[in-house]
């Protein structure tokens, strides 16, 4: 009997038809697809971007040159030169994260005692070309400041919203 | 006479049913595969060698890339062998954070093979829906990690951070409708957790679907049944584990043999093929993606309610939170060293393997006493499935060996390391 | 160490052998046991107040202090029992509520002691809440850092000071919560050993200011190295980061440094960094000094020595320079047929040439100069010139033993001298002539009367069962040093004391094992360079304003030569006169080998990378040996030169005894107003030149003249105002600074200082007026 009922049922085409019906329904639903960049992904806050670096609200970069993220980068991305600036606060004189060596583990973010480097929610960016002279690949210190400048707001929600999980 | 000669065969390493960058060398009688030679290597970036240059916990994020499609699991291997060696004691709640991420790992990943298996052997339309509930798994990763691949998020002692309150929603954007953004934002209304339970809901569904298309299409049996077939005797011999060993009706988990974290609190079943052919393979991991599915739905129960920490309180090796190391001197000295220097090993040495979704995974780590492993030796389970490749098809035709290596699930982040 | 008695202690449970009046956390070191603490250093006295290293003996109420515990037969006791445990986390705790969170803003956070202990023996979470307390810090000058806050008052600094520095610059004040470390008077710290408490300080309070915020411990790669300023050869560290070096500190070794070293050998390194450092070759077109290849400068350099006539051919090489280096150089001179090559830069007097000692050295071993009974010093401010032998010394003054100076200078020594002659430098030769007559030997043919004083210091070393004559720079830049050394000998044999000699730069004592003099073929010596004229002329590491006795004269040489100078910095003569300049690494740049004053040859390897184009001297040396088509100039490594340099040597045998001893005339006659010369302890050589750090200190050259109070009210000079200084046919005006350090009818002007290439040698009659 079993024998009959499989001979009919593969005469008859029986499993790729209902292989159809599934792709055939799919066809009249509701696309899953985004319209990217229209729309886009939700993006956690925890989401480890591109880096910017922090300011106080009185315009004092945070970071202190305490080199912990040097430290604990993985990839030795974090190149960080120090020296006392005038007034005598412990300040970098470099601070470069090089994008090629750099894997976004958000470590150097983790280490940071006074929240200077961050990782922010932007996930496109490019460099146009690769040449070592103009370091596009490079974000110096300038290029981090300017990040934290103009993300300020998203990065401080962020945080706020993460302090009670760290 | 004519004369008959063997043809040499190079199969990769940019072919793209070679799963990366696999090159195999084949010697063919006509379309009969005489020999198959796998050269591997093409992809090692020497991720035991770098880890003995830097603090046992910098090496986290490189487990990410060994099986890129199983991060997790990966990390978990690697912490798992450092708590050994340090003898810590995992608070519960991370215990089943790491069961929940592993089996969510472990859907990714049948995912991600399930897909590419199909592509391979001939079939689209999978690898579209596969990738569709995908992207739901990767969001919880990004939810928790912040990255949707190399999550770093396993750590000595616990997890990073405990399971965000909210899962983050699509935000409106001129194309979209608002009734449209309301059906997005379905599931994504509560926790993360909500988030899951919700998946785990859809799941299965989903799962009828792929078999719907695959199980019993003639086409996907005539490519897979009876091809690669491999005995228990010599699955145990050539060193199988995962869903190749149970593929050959051996019921090996180390879930269950050996269970770490909290699997031996959470209920569900191995399942075991009969033939062990590649068809059998197919069904055994179809069946982990439900297995997994029940697991995910025990960890979000107990989770939902169960708070408490997901880290180690022991600061000499996890470092303190962020708020006491603000303004308290012991916290900060220990944040400060643990992020500079990190924690020494006493001289010891350790093995830790976790059950991966491509089988045992594990990590033999030398201590000296340093604060950087003496030697690091990863156990990939995909590599020694790799050096069946030979008996596996040999006999079969060329067309067979795209489903051979579909069937082995094979990534070279974890083979060639 | 009359009766070596051993007890047996057991501490966690191991039999550990002890001698009697250890202390316990000596015996545990010994062993490799580690007990936490801060103030306990094995070099300072026991303070036993940090409490850090508390132990639980056996019989003992209440846990103890290993630092402070005499070792008992039979004692037992446990490190890392529950008991001891729980009063380290208590003490640990304690430490910790008053210290400030500066671990990210403190240099000293990864190599800090008090992080390392906390992580190893303190609790991982802090029960204090309340106001932390805080506390001022003073600036004591360019070379340390202070951050008070941080201090855990271990007062290793302060014992330090009184037990090693010999001076009490640092000190605690107030007790309990109100205890300060500071210094008593608001000034620099003036010791020249004072870099050390930079170590010693187990938190962040005093760090290196110069290496301020620069670098991290985890950053720097660690070499070991020898210094190369003074004779000790103090063996160093030095961390290099990015092919940079950022700093030295010291290496244990009892024999040479024990774990100190001197702040010139600790700070120089900030002159390897300047501005004039040398990067590219450079050769003279048109009149000007303008770079080119390499290539170009070795092939111009060696025409140069292949045509110009050997005899009119001269090299001078610095003493700081490696044996390698001069082996090479006198090689390369002596091939191309030239014996004009010398290293006794600043000498004066080379009229004792024929009776040079084969090896000028110390005299003693180092570790002998803490038992003498009795030393003179004849010459020297061995405080700031050799610091490390000074400590020696020092030791052996607190040990009882007598020090006794003849010195054209009052300097300060930190110990008590028990008997000084201090005079213009003519009456150095009647003041050593003078003990010569007490002792009955012979006086030279110096007519010499002997005083009370002169009785006193001939009787201190005939009693001395173990005593020593030194002769120090001073004397060796005399221009009767001759005779002063012929003099100091006969003391030296009629008292039955060693004779030493405390040479300039690292490696005097090689500069003659290796060859760099002229008269072991008859050549010419600095000053026959300079008094006949060369029509080529090598410079080795030479900055020719300052490191050469007599710099108007060197103009006049210079000018009238062709100049190949290798070198590491650019001086402005070198900029004015030198045909062909080749840059060379600097000491900690290169590989080489120094031979220090007790004879220990001490190799080391380059550490950080030569800068811009420079290389090894060695390397261009050898190299300018194969391109004026020499024989045997083909190394691989300076080993090679090293392993030949030695086998032409021989054994090294250091030999003090002149090999003649007749008498030469005095040629220093008491004028009027006499200049005293000598070089200033930051002055000794290019780098340390160069070290701003160093400037800055009290020891740093402050372009003054300095003159008694008599001479000055005679010449009608006020202290501050500014006065001419007019020596043959040079003058400078400089502030006037009154100085009663400086004995009547002289004006200390030291050479090798900015200003001094004006006038010349640095003894001769001179002329002050007002400016």
């Amino acid at each position: 009997m079993k024998t009959v009922i499989h001979y009919i049922r593969s005469l008859f085409l029986l499993e790729l038809f209902k292989g159809m019906s599934v792709t055939g329904r799919y066809l009249f639903k509701k696309k899953f697809t985004l319209n990217y960049p229209e729309q886009k992904a939700p993006v956690s806050p925890r989401f480890r971007g591109l880096h910017a670096q922090r300011r106080y609200s009185n315009g004092e970069e945070r970071c202190i040159a305490c080199k912990l993220c040097e430290a604990v980068c993985p990839a030795n991305a974090i190149t960080i030169e120090a020296e006392p600036r005038e007034d005598g606060s412990r300040r970098t004189t470099r601070y470069d994260i090089d994008l090629f060596k750099c894997i976004f583990c958000g470590f150097c973010e983790e280490s940071c005692p006074v929240d200077a480097i961050v990782e922010t929610r932007l996930y496109e960016y490019h460099f146009e070309d690769t040449d070592k002279k103009t370091g596009a690949y490079i974000m110096t210190k300038e290029k981090l400041l300017a990040m934290g400048d103009k993300y300020e707001a998203q990065l401080a929600e962020d945080l706020a919203a993460q302090a009670k999980y760290r | 006479m004519a004369e008959i000669r063997n043809y040499t065969l190079n199969f990769g390493p940019q072919h793209p049913a070679a799963h990366g960058v696999l090159r195999l060398v084949l010697e063919m009688d006509g379309e009969v595969i005489q020999r198959a030679d796998p050269h591997v290597g093409l992809l090692h970036r020497g991720t035991e060698k770098l880890a003995e240059h830097k603090p046992y916990n910098h090496s986290i994020p490189y487990m990410d890339r060994l099986d890129y499609v199983s991060m997790m699991c990966n990390e978990h291997g690697y912490v798992g062998t450092i708590e050994k060696l340090l003898s810590v004691e995992v608070p519960e709640r991370a215990q089943y954070i790491r069961v929940l991420f592993d089996e969510i790992t472990r859907i990714l990943n049948h995912l991600m093979w399930l897909g590419a298996h199909a592509l391979d052997v001939g079939a689209m339309t999978v690898f579209l829906y596969a990738f569709r509930e995908r992207e739901d798994l990767m969001d919880c990763y990004e939810a928790v990690s912040g990255a949707r691949l190399h999550a770093a998020y396993y750590r000595v002692g616990g997890v990073y951070r405990d399971l965000p309150e909210q899962m983050p929603r699509y935000e409106m954007s001129h194309l979209g409708s608002e009734k449209e953004m309301k059906y997005r934002n379905q599931a994504r209304e509560g926790s993360l957790l909500d988030f899951i339970e919700d998946f785990t809901e859809r799941f299965p569904g989903y799962v009828d679907e792929y078999e719907t298309l695959l199980t019993d299409n003639r086409i996907w049996k005539q490519r897979l049944v009876d091809i690669g077939v491999v005995t228990p005797e010599r699955a145990r011999q050539l060193g199988f584990t995962g869903p190749m060993i149970r593929g050959s009706g051996i019921a090996w988990d180390l879930r269950k043999k050996q269970p770490y974290a909290a699997y031996d609190k959470v209920d569900f079943d191995i399942p075991i093929g009969s033939n062990g052919d590649s068809y059998d393979r197919y069904l055994v991991r179809i069946e982990e993606m439900r297995q997994s599915n029940r697991i995910m739905k025990q960890c979000v129960d107990w989770l939902k309610n169960n708070p408490g920490p997901v880290m180690v309180g022991d600061y000499k090796v996890a470092p303190p939170p962020r708020e006491k190391m603000k303004d308290d001197m012991e916290a900060l000295i220990h944040h400060f060293k643990l992020f500079s220097e990190g924690y020494s090993i006493p001289e010891s040495e350790a093995y830790f393997a976790v059950e991966a979704p491509k089988g045992e995974f594990g990590c033999y780590i030398i201590a000296d006493g340093a604060n950087k492993p003496y030697r690091l030796k990863i156990r990939a389970p995909g590599f020694a499935h790799m050096a069946a490749m030979d008996e596996m098809t040999k006999g079969h035709m060329l067309a067979d060996v795209v489903a051979v290596i579909g069937t082995m699930d094979v990534v070279f982040g974890e083979i060639d390391r | 160490m009359s009766e070596q008695q051993t007890i047996t202690v057991e501490v966690d449970g191991k039999k550990l052998e002890a001698s009697p009046g250890q202390m316990l956390i000596e015996v545990t070191d010994a062993a490799g046991i580690t007990v936490p603490r801060f103030c306990y250093h094995k070099k300072l006295s026991v303070a036993a107040n940090c409490r850090m290293c508390l132990v639980e003996v056996e019989n003992a109420p209440k846990p103890l202090p290993a630092c402070a515990t005499p070792v008992a037969d039979g004692m037992k006791a446990w490190t890392c029992s529950p008991l001891a445990r729980q009063a380290q986390k208590g003490t640990m705790e304690f430490l910790l509520i008053n210290h400030p969170l500066d671990c990210p803003i403190c240099d000293q956070g990864g190599e800090c002691e008090l992080q390392d202990v906390a992580m190893g023996f303190g609790e991982g979470i802090s029960r204090f809440a309340e106001a932390k307390r805080v506390v001022a810090s003073h600036n004591i000058g360019p070379l340390i850092a202070t951050d008070m806050t941080r201090c855990i008052h271990c007062t290793r600094c302060v014992r330090f000071g009184d037990e090693v520095a010999g001076i009490r610059e640092l000190g605690a004040t107030g007790r309990g919560e109100h205890m300060k470390i500071g210094v008593y008077v608001e000034r620099s710290v003036s010791s020249e050993l004072s870099g050390n408490v930079i170590d010693l300080c187990p938190v962040g309070a005093l760090t290196s200011k110069p290496f301020r915020y620069r670098a991290r411990a985890w950053e720097l790669t660690q070499y070991d190295s020898v210094a190369a300023h003074d004779g000790v050869g103090s063996n160093i560290h030095v961390h290099v980061r990015n092919h940079q070096v950022m700093r030295t500190v010291p290496k244990d070794n009892e024999a040479v440094n024990e774990t100190w070293i001197s702040d010139r050998d600790r700070f120089s390194y900030l002159g390897l960094y300047t501005e004039d450092r040398l990067l590219k070759p450079m050769l003279r077109q048109d009149g000007q000094l303008q770079e080119v290849e390499w290539q170009q400068a070795l092939l111009e350099s060696a025409e140069l020595l292949k045509t110009v006539d050997a005899a009119r051919l001269g090299a001078l090489v610095s003493p700081g320079s490696t044996l390698e280096e001069m082996h090479l150089l006198q090689k390369l001179l002596r091939e191309l047929g030239s014996n004009n090559i010398d290293h006794r830069l600043r000498q004066a007097d080379f009229r004792g040439d024929a009776a040079d000692p084969a090896a000028p050295w110390l005299g003693q071993s180092f570790a002998d100069l803490e038992n003498n009974e009795a030393v003179l010093l004849v010459g020297s401010w061995l405080r700031k010139d050799q610091p490390l032998l000074n400590h020696r010394v020092r030791k052996s003054v607190l040990a009882g033993g007598q020090v006794m100076v003849i010195n054209p200078v009052d300097y300060d020594f930190n110990y008590g001298l028990s008997n000084k002659l201090i005079g213009a430098p003519a009456d150095m030769v009647a003041h050593l002539a003078g003990v010569a007559a007490a002792l009955g030997a012979d006086t030279a043919g110096v007519d010499a009367s002997a005083g009370a004083e002169h009785q006193a210091i001939a009787e201190a070393l005939k009693a001395a069962a173990k005593g020593l004559v030194l002769l120090g720079s001073m004397a060796q830049v005399h221009p009767d040093f001759s005779l002063l050394r012929l003099l100091a000998n006969n003391i030296a044999q009629a008292a039955n004391v060693d004779l030493g000699f405390v040479g300039e730069g690292a490696n005097s004592t090689g500069a003659k094992l290796a060859g760099a003099v002229p008269h072991s073929g008859g050549g010419l010596s600095v000053a026959g360079m300079l008094k006949q004229g060369l029509d080529a002329c090598i410079l080795l590491n030479v900055e020719p304003e300052f490191d050469v006795a007599n710099p108007v004269a060197m103009a006049g040489l210079l000018n009238g030569a062709k100049v190949v100078a290798l070198t590491t910095h650019l001086s402005p003569w070198l900029l004015e006169y030198a045909d062909l300049v080749l840059p060379v690494a600097a000491t900690l740049e290169t590989s080489g080998t120094f031979v220090n004053l007790q004879g220990d040859l001490q190799s080391f390897n380059g550490t950080a990378r030569p800068v811009g184009e420079a290389r090894p001297a060695w390397k261009v040396l050898r190299v300018l040996g194969n391109l004026a088509d020499l024989e045997d100039f083909d190394y691989e490594s300076s080993q090679d030169v090293r392993d030949e340099a030695l086998q032409s040597i021989g054994e090294i045998k250091l030999d003090n005894s002149l090999a003649d001893t007749s008498a030469v005339a005095a040629s220093l006659i008491s004028t009027e107003l006499q200049r005293i010369g000598g070089v200033p302890p930051y002055s000794v050589d290019m780098l340390v030149r160069r070290s701003s750090a160093l400037q800055h200190t009290p020891d740093g050259w402050k372009a003054s003249l300095h003159v008694s109070a008599d001479t000055a009210s005679q010449l009608g000079l006020m202290d501050g105002g500014s006065a001419v200084l007019r020596q043959g046919e040079g003058e400078i005006t400089l502030p006037l600074v009154v100085d009663g350090r400086v004995p009547p009818a002289c004006v200390w002007m030291p050479s090798g200082v900015p200003g001094s290439e004006l006038l010349g040698e640095g003894f001769a009659a001179v002329s002050l007026e007002k400016a």
